[in-house]
């Protein structure tokens, strides 16, 4: 009987370059988390904003041709965004993108909890439960390409859900604008845009994989990204709801109403230096995408075209977006920090895995 | 092993003697063994160290608002902090912790084969495990409504009889939401993997935005009714340091006081209280009879 | 003699997949083994027997009982699951005494029978750490221990040797022995043959969810041996060595496998035929690298079962 050598084998082939390893696991990640009937939903449901962002720039598009397919709608689009907006609209052409965008963003930031709270808890407590991560470090492997590979996991999710549909979105709007202008104003928004996914996808895939390496149920995980998405935005809430309470009671009943301009004026100079919002993870997020696409900018040209004593309702959007940005990026650095802190601690390589 | 042989006669001397066929049996000691074997499963770990965080919360914030700016009044903070933050966030997410849990944890940790396997009926396996459940986070909530009251209230001028009181009445109606809770999840994990996520939808759009409707569909959520049984036993009227009152519990929740000072368009005290607790017995039978008829998968395929 | 464990034309599926398909076996006292390659119907077979899959079609009978949703029944079963699965938090002893608490004994008699179980399992030096810091040896034995604290008069154990060194496995099986000398009955899963056979002449063997054959190991044996036994030989000149094995009495054929350098021989008798290679080498200076046969592996012994 022929003996052959039970021990390690040592892969006499050629081996692919170090530097895309990781897309092995991130491939055979992404597979795993398409085959869910529940994540496919939910990307098929997040891509619903995508679908009305494209949808609305296109008929921006025609409204800038002054097309007679759009007017019908004339009357609304005057009754909504003004008449100097509806007169001229080349000139607001960035506020209106801006503004689009910012709420396409706004919405998919919920999709993005949902589907990292469905695809995430499973990517390093799934191994650990299995004790699979020898799996991974007889090859090969570093643990930075483990990392980056499960982290392209989340960012290839999160890309299918915010970056593919806004570079959909966006070409269509060009298309239907028929003015090269167009690129040279929105390009901006359409970076602005992007790197405001690449943050969320590093953030989010971060946080989440430090969370998942913490414990072999994927259940406390998923409990976990709640914490830390609703209870820090609960939290949030609430700090600032008694904060502003005393304010407003200070100034007594009748002057804090939210649609007197003087009030809003008041408040957001007080918002200016607070730091309330930083306790939510989800506001932090929404702060650098503020900045990111210059939302506030937009409000302003938009709330200077309203007549004086009617501008309350558009200057209550500025309320939670005045504390300077770099404040929620060092919270979400910081945190990047102490996931990456995490993961080193708790995911071992083979040579120190019992 | 030396004393191997004598150890295999122990074996065949009844694993030591033990008659099971005298009065040593006994089902209720199964059931104590296994609802302490379970309340051991909840608290063990590092599980605390998550527990602790989300226990200190409210109290911590209690601090954190009462050592910035002017103090805001304590009715003011209790209602923000003991019928927002603890109702709307903290029961829901406690009760989803343990009880989503409570079969599949075991399944997926594939240690239900050892319970299987004893002489306890699978309905009553799950009514103790949730008896246990529904214990654990009472306990919980009855120490985190102390510690936010102690937090709350403990450099105000409220008497200390009026603040135990009021904290009593609080831990009650908490205790009775998150068993009611707990009921709700631990069905939900019976009847669906994804739990979980059916949870937390459950949980956003009936207990978050069907609650906050001022129309009949929020007698469909779970937390109409403790705000019911708060308003109608804890009093809301808060005074402003310019003079103000109002009453934010009515403000907030909707509650057309003014119009109908009684409530008597709401519930009484002892309805809510009822529907409850049929709501709690109602799921847990259902899930009693939905375990005794389901075939827990362990090293086999799950598809049937 | 009257059938401990009775399956009744039982087929289990999952969906598409068939777990065990029209399964009618009586299984007596005494110590059985139950044989089968992976996914064979083994684990399945096993947790309808104690009562924890309800059977597609058929039934299940212990000790005369229908076992779904008969709990009572389970203080007369033990089982031994093959899953390495704990509560890991808890110490050996802790985990043997709740159990044994679970089946419905009285503090002082689970006390009891959880010391002498745990001690008959050679696991009272370790009782008091916990069991995630236990070696799979350990594990095994501790997990033998929860299966015999109640004195069960049937003993499931699936794949109770898994993972254990040739010292506890040794320990394991004079237990399980014993315990079928005692009297009780004990149905013991495995896919390695000469485990089950170092237990038990008493033998089930399942292939893909079907019984294969039941009954003496020996007669098993006998059922292979009418049919040849293929041997690979590997040896520069095998052209010569077909030559010459041609006209042995004993050899039913020979293949020529020419890429191989090699024989693929049929034999009627292979103790014969072995005993005359050795000199046969020599003698004609042959030079046979190796001589390979998997025949007296389990998946061999299926195959013949199976073509029959």
């Amino acid at each position: 009987m022929p003996i052959i050598d039970q021990g390690y084998q040592h892969w006499s082939g050629e081996l692919s370059g170090q530097a895309w390893r990781w897309l092995a696991i991130t491939r055979r990640g992404v597979k795993t988390a398409l085959q869910g009937r529940w994540i496919r939903l939910a990307i098929l449901v997040a891509w619903l904003p995508a679908l009305v962002l494209a949808f609305v720039l296109c008929m921006w598009g025609l409204v800038e041709r002054q097309s007679d397919l759009v007017e019908t709608f004339k009357p609304f689009l005057t009754g909504l965004l003004g008449r100097p907006v509806v007169a001229g609209p080349r000139e607001y052409r960035v506020e209106i993108w801006t503004l689009c965008f910012h709420y396409f963003l706004t919405w998919e930031l919920g999709f993005i909890m949902i589907l990292v709270l469905m695809a995430g808890p499973n990517l390093v407590s799934q191994d650990l439960r299995c004790n699979a991560l020898p799996l991974y470090f007889s090859r090969p492997l570093r643990r930075i390409d483990y990392f980056a590979g499960k982290l392209g996991v989340i960012a290839t999710l999160i890309g299918l859900i915010v970056i593919g549909p806004i570079l959909v979105a966006y070409s269509l709007g060009l298309l239907f604008s028929l003015d090269i202008t167009i690129v040279r104003d929105t390009l901006p928004i359409l970076f602005g845009s992007i790197t405001y996914g690449v943050i969320v996808a590093i953030s989010a895939g971060l946080l989440m994989l430090a969370m998942s390496s913490l414990t072999r149920n994927s259940r406390y995980v998923a409990l976990l990204w709640l914490g830390v998405w609703l209870i820090t935005g609960t939290v949030s809430v609430v700090l600032i709801q008694v904060d502003q309470a005393q304010r407003s009671r200070a100034v007594g009943a009748r002057y804090h109403r939210w649609d007197n301009e003087q009030f809003l004026s008041a408040e957001l100079d007080a918002a200016k230096h607070d730091w309330r919002p930083l306790v939510s993870y989800t506001a932090n997020l929404r702060r650098m995408e503020e900045s990111l696409i210059h939302t506030n900018a937009a409000w302003q040209k938009l709330i200077e075209l309203t007549p004086v004593g009617q501008r309350g309702r558009l200057m209550f959007n500025l309320v939670d977006t005045q504390y300077p940005w770099y404040w929620s990026a060092g919270v979400l650095i910081g945190l990047a920090v102490l996931s990456a802190c995490v993961l080193n601690l708790t995911v071992k390589s083979l040579d120190r895995i019992k | 092993m030396t004393s191997i042989s004598a150890k295999l006669d122990d074996i065949s001397t009844g694993a030591g003697g033990a008659d099971l066929s005298g009065a040593q049996v006994s089902r209720l000691g199964s059931c104590w063994t296994l609802y302490l074997l379970t309340l051991r499963q909840h608290l063990h770990g590092r599980r605390w160290i998550a527990l602790a965080v989300l226990f200190m919360l409210p109290a911590g914030l209690a601090v954190v608002i009462q050592s910035t700016r002017a103090r805001a009044p304590d009715t003011f903070l209790d209602f923000l902090l003991s019928w927002i933050l603890i109702p709307q966030a903290l029961l829901p997410l406690i009760a989803l912790l343990y009880a989503s849990g409570i079969i599949q944890d075991e399944q997926e940790d594939q240690t239900i084969t050892y319970l299987l396997i004893r002489p306890l009926p699978k309905w009553l396996l799950y009514i103790v495990k949730m008896i246990a459940t529904w214990t654990t986070t009472v306990v919980l909530v009855v120490l985190l409504t102390v510690l936010t009251y102690a937090a709350i209230y403990i450099r105000s001028d409220v008497p200390v009889a009026d603040v135990a009181a009021r904290c009593f009445k609080t831990a009650a109606i908490q205790s009775l939401a998150v068993v009611t809770y707990c009921s709700i999840f631990g069905l939900l994990g019976l009847l669906t993997k994804r739990s979980l996520i059916v949870g937390i939808l459950y949980t956003v759009v009936v207990e978050g935005l069907f609650a906050n409707l001022p129309l009949s569909v929020r007698m469909s959520t779970v937390i109409y009714y403790t705000r019911i049984m708060a308003y109608r036993t804890l009093s809301f009227g808060v005074t402003w340091p310019n003079g103000d009152q109002n009453d934010v519990a009515a403000e907030a929740w909707f509650l057309d006081v003014a119009s109908d000072p009684q409530l008597k368009e709401h519930p009484r005290l002892l309805s809510c209280v009822l529907v409850l607790s049929v709501i709690s017995v109602v799921c847990t039978v259902i899930a009693a009879a939905l375990c005794s008829q389901r075939e827990f998968h362990v090293k086999t395929p799950e598809k049937d | 003699m009257t059938p401990i464990v009775t399956f009744q034309d039982v087929s289990k599926w999952y969906g598409n997949v068939i777990g065990i398909n029209k399964l009618t076996v009586d299984i007596g006292p005494g110590v059985t083994g139950l044989l089968g390659p992976n996914g064979a119907g083994k684990s399945t077979l096993l947790q309808l027997a104690t009562g924890q899959l309800y059977p597609s079609q058929g039934a299940v009978r212990v000790l005369g009982q229908h076992v779904w949703n008969h709990a009572d029944l389970n203080r007369r079963i033990g089982l031994c699951p093959e899953q390495d699965a704990f509560y890991e938090w808890m110490t050996g002893w802790d985990f043997v005494f709740t159990c044994a608490r679970l089946t419905g004994l009285s503090r002082r008699a689970a006390r009891s029978a959880a010391e002498r179980t745990i001690s008959s399992v050679g696991m009272e030096p370790h009782q008091n750490r916990a069991i995630g810091g236990y070696s799979k040896g350990m594990r095994q034995r501790i997990k033998m221990a929860q299966a015999l604290v109640h004195d069960p008069e049937v003993l499931f154990l699936d794949e109770p040797l898994t993972g254990t060194d040739p010292l506890a496995r040794r320990e394991l099986m004079d237990i399980i022995t014993r315990i079928g000398n005692e009297g009780k009955s004990v149905l013991v899963s495995s896919h390695v043959l000469y485990e089950v056979q170092a237990l038990t002449s008493n033998i089930v063997l399942l292939n893909r969810g079907r019984l294969v054959a039941h009954g003496n190991v020996r007669q098993i044996r006998d059922l292979i041996d009418k049919h040849p036994h293929h041997i690979k030989i590997e040896c520069d000149g095998f052209r010569q060595l077909a030559a010459r094995m041609v006209g042995w009495d004993d050899v039913e054929g020979v293949r020529v496998i020419a890429k191989d350098r090699a024989l693929m021989v049929e034999t009627h008798d292979p103790d014969a035929f072995y005993g005359r290679l050795p000199s046969l080498s020599l003698e004609d200076g042959l030079a046979i690298k190796s001589v390979y046969s998997d025949d007296d592996n389990l998946e061999a012994v299926f195959k013949y079962l199976v073509e029959l």
